[in-house]
């Protein structure tokens, strides 16, 4: 068991960050921290930078000005390699392989993380889909992928949990496994950031709430219209 | 030295140097058997030179970028990429026109020709991985990868056409003692050499100024001025039209 | 301190657990077997058809012809869609803290195993085709996997660097081919050697330190290669 992390712990620390998105800019002067145990909720208009911000949490891409920190490793940096193994990013898209059916893709990433393929097959079971294990992704409907997704986090154990639509395409039935999947993060003394357009839902999530408005990051304390 | 490499001068220096270097060419006696076709070796063989040049320096500064990630880096080898493979296309082309009424064939599978022919086609790569990516950052890293593996591996290209077959006349300059060539042919040779290889930096300073200009271009337009990506995006418009 | 969630396993179970992964999508999408070496195949029955059937020319090009078609057409194999990672599939290795050397070994290992499957496929067909002289086949046997695992690193360099740009199968192609001009030298003329009763060690050898080479080339370039894919 990981040793109970006191809430000052900063898992996340962006700094006057600017991040362009092929010759286009789309954060620019971003401030946002994020410490263990926090959940945060982020909303904006379409194309407002929620999933690049997500992109720039999970290491996969560098700001152009500023710095941060994601679990203690400097963004832009090589110490970002030793942390990605702590943090889980569900994109919009799947990112299972659409030719291995559900239960290969989990054991593969079991494996290649070095965790028992039981550990893929009891995430399976959780999220409602081990009787479609043996189904090729590419025949699963959305949901069924966006459960999928969260099993694949359940399987990780990040550290930092990047949601993204978090929402999107689950059943009345389902859509709690948000909220389970959030909490166990939590409890392990992580964080989440979470997109979702749901706002609603996504204010019981969430501790507190940002909006991302003119590439920076503002408190959004009341409804924000989207 | 940036002051000299970049100043007027060199244009001074180049225009006398390649003026001399065509004068030289033509009074130079002719070859006693291939006659005034021979001349074309006075562009040949400097172009021949500039391709390996150049691509050595393309070489070496995409080790630079590698090393020190500085846009000049890239510059300089992508400018000396895209003048290596002018000059490439251009020995190859006129020693094929040599080679016609010299050995009687448009072409010859000549180690060295072959190798030429390999890096021709290989920098022609490079240039279409520059043009292919977009973001300034990932084409010079791309680029710059290629342009070291492209690199190792044209002298084994090289020893394997050689192993392959050996047609190619002889060196006749670089081998020791005294050179097989008259010396006023020689002197003539030199002279375009030098001629050439300042016509590579005055090309090369071009291409570099020019890059400057065009990331210029897209920093401005990259600038605190430009609209944020999400502000392109309005609220739709409900009301009745 | 920063904890790792689990004992992440070392490179070389990562990397033959990606080979596997790439080999069970191949197998699925059947490209490169059942569609790229078919291509291959009707290749080395076209140049009959424009050179004409001269059967003692057709036995002397017949080892060379086979050769080009390899490395033309294994340059697909090595290129083939369905060895291409979307930008989720791409996040989601990296997230699992793979390296990205560990990352290209694997997708080499799939390629390698790839193109001997290829190489003896085409093999009977051209064999039957050209009917060429067969004297000293056993060099064939370690030109095989040679030839395959230098083909199968340029191809994934070449794959890595036209990784989501346009036309990215010709341009990878046109950055591997020139570059491979030495593996068809040394496999044509290691086979020509043997037939002569001359020592094909030396072109054997040429073929064995390209693909050195061009490993630690490669295994160099990887982490340079990262943050652009």
């Amino acid at each position: 068991m990981p040793s109970p992390v006191s809430a000052s712990d900063s898992i996340v620390t962006l700094m006057d960050v600017a991040v362009v998105v092929e010759r286009v800019p789309v954060l620019r002067g971003l401030t946002l921290g994020v410490t263990a145990g926090e959940s945060v909720g982020v909303v904006g208009a379409n194309g407002s930078g929620k999933s690049t911000l997500l992109r720039v949490l999970a290491t996969l891409l560098a700001p152009v000005r500023g710095h941060g920190r994601v679990l203690g490793a400097e963004l832009g940096t090589d110490e970002s390699f030793a942390v990605r193994p702590g943090i889980a990013l569900v994109g919009h898209v799947p990112s299972l392989y659409p030719r291995l059916t559900l239960r290969e893709n989990l054991r593969f990433l079991a494996r290649l993380t070095g965790r028992r393929e039981q550990a893929a097959d009891d995430a399976l079971e959780l999220v409602g889909l081990a009787p479609a294990g043996d189904r090729r992704a590419e025949a699963c409907s959305q949901g069924m992928l966006r459960r999928a997704e969260l099993a694949r986090v359940l399987l990780a154990q990040p550290r930092l949990l990047l949601l993204d639509e978090a929402h999107a395409g689950l059943d009345d039935g389902s859509i709690g496994l948000v909220e389970v999947v959030i909490r166990r993060v939590s409890e392990r003394g992580g964080a989440s950031v979470i997109v979702s357009h749901d706002q609603p839902r996504l204010r019981d999530l969430a501790d507190r709430m940002v909006e991302i408005r003119n590439g920076q990051a503002v408190p959004a304390d009341e409804e924000v219209p989207a | 030295m940036t002051r000299i490499l970049f100043g007027r001068r060199l244009t001074v220096v180049g225009v006398v140097a390649m003026s001399a270097g065509l004068v030289a060419a033509m009074v130079a006696p002719p070859d006693r058997v291939q006659g005034d076709v021979q001349r074309l070796m006075y562009i040949h063989v400097p172009a021949a030179w500039l391709a390996y040049l150049s691509f050595a320096v393309t070489l070496g500064s995409s080790v630079g970028w590698l090393w020190r990630r500085t846009a000049r880096y890239d510059r300089v080898a992508a400018a000396s990429a895209e003048v290596g493979v002018f000059f490439t296309g251009l020995a190859i082309v006129l020693g094929s026109i040599w080679g016609k009424p010299t050995w009687g064939v448009w072409w010859t599978w000549d180690p060295r020709v072959v190798t030429t022919a390999v890096m021709f086609f290989v920098y022609l790569g490079y240039l279409a991985l520059r043009r292919a990516t977009v973001d300034s950052v990932a084409r010079a890293r791309r680029s710059a990868v290629f342009g070291v593996v492209a690199f190792v591996q044209v002298p084994i290209v090289h020893m394997s056409v050689v192993w392959w077959r050996a047609l190619h006349q002889p060196p006749t300059v670089l081998k020791p003692g005294d050179p097989s060539i008259d010396h006023v042919m020689l002197a003539t040779l030199l002279l375009n050499v030098l001629a050439f290889t300042l016509l590579y930096l005055l090309l090369l300073r071009a291409r570099m100024r020019l890059a400057v200009v065009e990331e210029e271009l897209e920093r401005t337009s990259l600038g605190e001025g430009q609209e944020l990506a999400g502000n392109a995006v309005l609220a739709p418009r409900l009301e009745r039209s | 301190m920063r904890q790792v969630p689990s004992a992440t396993p070392g490179p070389i179970r990562q990397c033959a657990e990606l080979a596997r992964k790439d080999l069970r999508l191949e197998l699925r999408a059947g490209e490169a077997l059942l569609v790229t070496a078919p291509f291959g195949a009707v290749a080395l029955l076209l140049v009959p058809l424009a050179i004409g059937s001269d059967a003692p020319l057709l036995r002397q090009v017949g080892p060379g012809l086979y050769w080009v078609v390899v490395l033309l057409f294994g340059v697909l194999v090595t290129l083939r869609q369905s060895a291409v990672e979307g930008p989720a599939q791409l996040a989601m290795l990296r997230l699992c803290g793979v390296h990205p050397a560990v990352r290209l070994a694997g997708r080499t290992l799939a390629n390698a195993v790839l193109l001997v499957a290829f190489e003896l496929l085409l093999t009977p067909v051209a064999i039957a085709l050209y009917d060429p002289d067969l004297s000293g086949w056993p060099w064939l046997l370690p030109l095989f996997p040679l030839i395959a695992v230098g083909l199968a690193v340029l191809g994934t360099l070449a794959s890595a660097l036209a990784h989501g740009l346009a036309g990215r199968t010709t341009l990878g192609a046109l950055l591997v081919v020139p570059l491979a001009a030495p593996l068809v030298l040394g496999a044509t003329q290691t086979l020509a050697a043997a037939r002569y009763a001359r020592q094909p060690w030396a072109w054997l050898f040429l073929v064995l330190v390209i693909d050195l080479l061009i490993i630690v080339a490669t295994a160099l370039a990887a982490r340079q290669l990262e943050e652009s894919a």
